[in-house]
């Protein structure tokens, strides 16, 4: 889902990096006040991790293949303010030493999973927590979340393909419809390695999903 | 490890939705920088897994350390404030 560099028209690029940013103030402040030294190697690890998980391509469907983006478990482990640090922090480097994904878009890239991909998984996660108070109602709202975090994301990226008149020459329902297509398979996947992933924490290290998160106060966070 | 191990050796071949849809749709890219390890292979060593599962391993630890960098930046700031 990294969009490089000449497939938004700059107006696109600028909106995406001003509403992003707005994000980045606001999580860099929330960390700067809240972050503890417990989370520190927590939030290290798991960047590392997903940095590398998102090396790993499977196929999916019609020759594409798809990675695991790793924001709702950060979201759910660490806090949604904390995910998008981490996820800056990949895509940034994935952008500047690996081409993946473009300078003017980079802004729309965290958009779509900085932002997007890690506030609706926690948002939806943390309401299937409120309305089943369960283990059952935990991975439940991992796997809902994952996946409509991702197809949410997968609709933000084809929304600003198809508002990108002059880069881009198909209208907003076409690229959405295409994007979305794709990703609500790989939404699935993703939702299904949440799962496991938060299951296996659960099993072996269930402290470290009881940490204070890095969220806004209407999260649930300081 | 294990992610770029595995990532290298058995399932490398990325051909993501966006660049599908893209090129079905007739869009292309203008680059504005050229990295300097562009589609994770370093240039003139294609196709090298050992090199590339380096890269890969040198880069994760990297962003290990760049995060607790950021994480420890963050803490130290908190302090003074």
């Amino acid at each position: 889902m990294h969009i490089p560099d000449g497939f938004l028209d700059l107006s696109i690029c600028a909106i995406t990096y001003a509403l992003t940013a707005v994000f980045w103030i606001f999580a860099f402040r929330n960390a700067g006040r809240h972050l503890s030294e417990k989370q520190i190697p927590l939030m290290g690890t798991l960047t590392a991790v997903f940095f590398a998980a998102q090396m790993m391509n499977y196929p999916v469907i019609s020759g594409t293949t798809a990675h695991l983006l790793g924001g709702p478990i950060l979201a759910i482990t660490l806090g949604p303010y904390a995910g998008l640090i981490s996820m800056t922090i990949i895509i940034l480097i994935q952008t500047l030493v690996f081409g993946d994904g473009g300078i003017t878009t980079f802004g729309a890239n965290i958009w779509n999973m900085g932002v997007v991909g890690v506030f609706i998984p926690y948002i939806i996660y943390l309401l299937a927590m409120r309305i089943a108070r369960s283990q059952k109602g935990m991975y439940v709202g991992a796997f809902l979340g994952a996946l409509i975090g991702d197809v949410v994301a997968a609709m933000c990226a084809g929304l600003e393909l198809g508002l990108s008149t002059l880069s881009f020459p198909y209208s907003v329902s076409i690229a959405v419809a295409a994007m979305v297509a794709h990703h609500s398979i790989i939404g699935i996947l993703e939702g299904i390695i949440t799962v496991a992933i938060l299951s296996i924490l659960q099993r072996t290290r269930p402290d470290l999903l009881k940490l204070p998160k890095l969220s806004p106060s209407w999260l649930g966070g300081n | 490890m294990v992610f770029v191990a595995v990532g290298v050796f058995l399932l490398s071949n990325s051909a993501e939705t966006l660049d599908q849809v893209a090129e079905q749709f007739g869009a292309s890219t203008s680059p504005l920088w050229t990295p300097p390890i562009p589609e994770y292979e370093v240039p003139g060593f294609q196709g090298n897994l050992a090199l590339n599962m380096a890269v890969g391993i040198v880069f994760t630890l990297l962003i290990l350390a760049v995060t607790i960098g950021i994480g420890k930046g963050l803490l130290l700031l908190k302090r003074k404030a």
